[in-house]
């Protein structure tokens, strides 16, 4: 079937539905109609996603929630209670029993013609999911910090880049005016020339200690879950506490990096490059399977000579968010429409015609479609998103070693430092290996 | 015989002239104690060795009369000292001790002021205004404000009626730094939990030149942790509030089960009270910690690593205005309390010989040791391939657990060298640890 019959078919079908005849739930996908892939005004997106626990549905629910634009298809987890779970969510959303599911993601972008991809998993599995959907030139929502370690990330840059596909990250606060506020107030010299940045994430919770092993609950597929992470037995973690495991993610820190450090780089222009010198120490826990620190403090400079401290909340009197110590003041910004300044008068008034102009989105998963129907660049682009994880991720490498790290933003990698280099990736289990664009 | 008691009266006088000549960056400490409403029998002697074991200190203990006994018997040569550490909650001394001791400290003496020793003294002013704080003795508005944290800020002019001194049920409780540029807290976590311990609360006193170091929510049970945001951690808060609901149900008047005629605790609001302290007196720095609750051979209190650190970073600051001491690696976060059972930071080498035991159900504390040591030496090639030896040593010891391996095949994944590899390569056939083998040499091979 070539594109054009395809197409023929879609509107007859199209038609069809208007006129009111009962039609098989097929949907076709706009974008895989036409060469370059622009989705026309009037068609609604069709979705897949792979990961159905909270963020994901949550994702889902909020895409739904943009007056009728998308239609979920297919379905992916490891999970079977929450796929069919998911399922009945979906089909009560679209008002058809068609919505199909999968229990490995490579079946379904075997069989799925899709316009995007919602992706919400462990970080672990983000290097193989995300790269394999992103080359069968599938357009990605996909749920920060977008990478496990900065290889899986550049990994994941490159063949975004080479497809051409577009790419939304899951860092919605950029997409909230206060946060948009703040970083334009900061690009537009109100703290002064940026000196010092600081970055409050939340702290470690409580241990949980060593589980005995246990039955792998009914439909979940543990191997899967655990792809190319090592093997382990099951011990009652996984959806959602994985995150205090390194194997698949490092914590607070990490999970975070998507959000403040994003903020912080969008404020002080870092957005397209990297530290060169980071250095720092954690806590980490005295016992049991969480091995993520409880709590990290290092400072990253950069080759312009601001100096950006990342830390547990508790360290800075102002807890959380990012906040912008420049030679005139400073200011302060967090979730909860906190925005704050060394003097208010530093917040007020607006920008003028010829300020800096910061990209603008009220709405995040709103922003994706129209990028998909613009083509152009989204507010959470992927390769910022790399920045704002690579300085976790470079953070977490400092605190392993003891060591002060030097890196070259430039060329992404590790400078006199074989020992901090081999952690720039983890060896995956096999037979999975990361995909090449 | 003659001979034997001419060469130990030779070494008495040798030591005795070592102990005379001060070196700089050592100092005398002189720990008082005799009578307690705890146990101080069991106390002094570990406060010693937690003194001793820093290398800084040589420390005396000077025991009181009991009570009722002859205080004039009292008399110690506080000029002799750099720190006097109170460890005593009883009858008063002599008007001469008294005003020999608050020369010492107006002269610039340090002072650590430990757990009940905040209770002794009621009356006499000028010992309060050392403590900063303290408690029970009829202690009540007239002793002083009660001093605590609202939020970020701290109160310290709550002059309202009422007691002062109480605490709940012994717990575990999350400590929280609220000055971590202080030279006793810097490079501590923000927040750790502490072993099972009295959290004081409603302390007053004069709390002049006095800076609160660390806090404690009063209100909580082990649980004013920060939530995390899991189902898991998220049923686990519910199910301790539940308990403590039950508790409280239980007890409360006429409630079936509760406690017959026995007089209500004093209502005790939540709030984030001092735990660690400073106070200037005169010259002298003071260091007040209301941690560390002795059981006989002192208990969790005593043995949790949060408490045998801030008491020994807080005996140095008092002695010389400087804290010299490294943070240990076994330091806890609020991931959990941490208790060294003999008090003592494990070695290198103890954890190496020891590390072989592990299974995941255990304590990391050898690895966390192992790790440490790791990045101590970073950068020194020798010193990291004689860990490295004694590691692939352990991973070719057939005693030695799967576990254990597990663990340091992560290690030599990134600090390894070639001298790693055969054991390693030997493992990628070994039952149950082929992947990790497999992981470590991949990684290792990733750049050399």
């Amino acid at each position: 079937m070539t594109n054009n019959s395809s197409r023929r078919e879609f509107v007859k079908r199209s038609a069809a539905l208007v006129a009111g005849a009962i039609v098989l739930p097929q949907i076709i996908p706009s974008t895989a109609l036409g060469k370059g892939g622009k989705l026309p005004p009037s068609d609604r997106v069709v979705f897949g996603l792979i990961g159905a626990g909270s963020q994901g549905m949550s994702d889902l629910r909020d895409f739904y929630r943009l007056d009728n634009q998308v239609q979920f298809v297919a379905l992916c987890d490891v999970d079977a209670s929450r796929l069919s779970a998911a399922k009945e969510a979906v089909d009560t959303a679209n008002k058809s029993k068609g919505c199909r599911t999968y229990g490995d993601f490579r079946e379904l972008l075997e069989k799925e013609k899709l316009d995007a991809m919602l992706i919400a998993i462990p970080d672990h599995w983000h290097g193989i999911i995300y790269s394999s959907v992103v080359n069968k030139k599938i357009n990605v929502y996909g749920e920060k910090p977008i990478c496990r370690t900065i290889k899986d990330g550049q990994t994941i840059v490159n063949a975004v880049k080479k497809n051409g596909i577009v790419w939304q990250t899951g860092s919605w606060q950029r997409s909230q005016p206060h946060f948009h506020r703040a970083c334009e107030l900061v690009r537009n010299g109100r703290v002064g020339k940026i000196k010092s940045i600081e970055v409050g994430l939340p702290d470690g919770g409580r241990g949980i200690g060593t589980p005995p092993v246990q039955d792998v609950p009914e439909g979940l597929n543990w191997d899967m879950w655990l792809g190319p992470a090592l093997k382990v037995p099951f011990r009652g973690v996984s959806h959602w506490d994985w995150r205090w495991i390194l194997d698949y993610s490092g914590g607070q820190l990490t999970d975070w990096s998507g959000h403040h450090i994003d903020i912080a780089n969008w404020g002080a222009d870092l957005e397209h490059t990297g530290p060169s010198e980071i250095s720092g120490a954690g806590v980490y826990p005295p016992e049991g399977i969480y091995d993520a620190p409880f709590e990290y403090d290092f400072l990253c400079k950069y080759a312009n000579g601001i100096e950006m401290r990342v830390a547990n909340a508790s360290r800075f009197p102002l807890g959380m968010g990012a906040t912008w110590y420049g030679d005139l003041g400073w200011i302060h910004v967090d979730r909860g429409n906190i925005i704050s300044a060394s003097d208010p008068k530093l917040l007020e008034g607006e920008i003028g015609e010829n300020g800096i102009h910061l990209y603008q989105s009220d709405n995040h998963y709103q922003n994706f479609i129209d990028c998909l129907r613009s083509g152009k660049p989204t507010i959470a682009p992927v390769e910022v998103a790399y920045r704002a994880i690579s300085v976790g991720l470079l953070g977490e490498i400092a605190m392993t070693t003891g060591q002060t790290i030097k890196w070259d933003p430039v060329k992404e990698e590790i400078i006199g430092n074989p020992r901090a280099s081999r952690l720039l990736s983890r060896p995956y289990r096999q037979p999975w290996t990361l995909p090449t664009a | 015989m003659k001979k034997k008691y001419l060469f130990l009266l030779l070494v008495a006088g040798v030591l005795t002239f070592f102990s005379a000549c001060k070196k700089e960056g050592h100092y005398n400490a002189l720990i008082i104690t005799g009578q307690n409403n705890h146990n101080w029998k069991a106390s002094s002697p570990i406060l010693k060795q937690l003194l001793d074991q820093t290398g800084l200190f040589t420390s005396d203990i000077i025991i009181t009369p009991e009570k009722g006994g002859d205080m004039k018997t009292f008399n110690p040569n506080f000029s002799k000292y750099d720190l006097v550490v109170l460890d005593y909650n009883g009858e008063p001394w002599t008007a001469k001790t008294d005003t020999a001791f608050l020369k010492f400290v107006r002269n610039g003496g340090g002072v650590v002021v430990y757990h009940a020793a905040d209770n002794s003294f009621p009356e006499w002013k000028e010992y309060n205004r050392i403590t900063g704080l303290g408690g029970w003795g009829n202690r009540n508005e007239k002793s002083g404000p009660y001093v605590y944290y609202k939020g970020d800020e701290i109160v310290r002019d709550d002059t309202s009626k009422g007691i002062g001194g109480t605490h709940g049920a012994r717990n575990e409780f999350l400590v929280k730094t609220r000055n971590s540029q202080h030279p006793i807290m810097k490079g501590l976590p923000a927040n750790w939990m502490h072993g099972t311990d009295e959290l004081y609360s409603l302390l007053r006193g004069p709390a002049e030149n006095m800076e609160i170091l660390a806090t404690a929510n009063s209100g909580n049970r082990g649980l004013n942790r920060p939530a995390v945001p899991t189902p898991a951690g998220a049923a686990a808060v519910a199910a301790a509030a539940a308990a403590q609901a039950a508790r409280a149900a239980r007890t409360a008047p006429g409630a079936p089960g509760a406690p017959v005629a026995v007089p209500a605790r004093p209502s005790q609001p939540a709030r984030d009270e001092p735990m660690l302290m400073t106070i200037t007196y005169g010259k002298g720095r003071i260091f007040h910690t209301v941690l560390g609750h002795a059981d006989e051979g002192g208990g969790p209190a005593m043995k949790c690593v949060g408490f045998i650190v801030t008491f020994q970073r807080g005996a140095e600051w008092a002695a010389s205005g400087k804290v010299t001491q490294e943070v240990p690696f076994d330091f806890p976060s609020a991931a959990g309390a941490v208790l060294r059972p003999d008090f003592k930071e494990i070695t290198l080498d103890e954890a190496l010989a020891n590390i072989g035991s592990y299974d995941i159900a255990k304590s990391t504390k050898n690895l966390n040791c192992l790790r440490y040591h790791i990045r101590k030496v970073a950068g020194d090639e020798q010193a990291l391939l004689n860990i490295e030896k004694k590691m692939v040593y352990i991973l070719q010891n057939k005693d030695a657990t799967v576990d254990s391996k597990k663990l340091l095949l992560r290690e030599l994944s990134w600090m390894g060298t070639d001298y790693s590899i055969p054991a390693i390569k030997e493992l990628t056939s070994t039952e149950g640890l082929k992947d990790e083998a497999g992981f470590a040499l991949t990684r290792l091979q990733s750049a050399k």
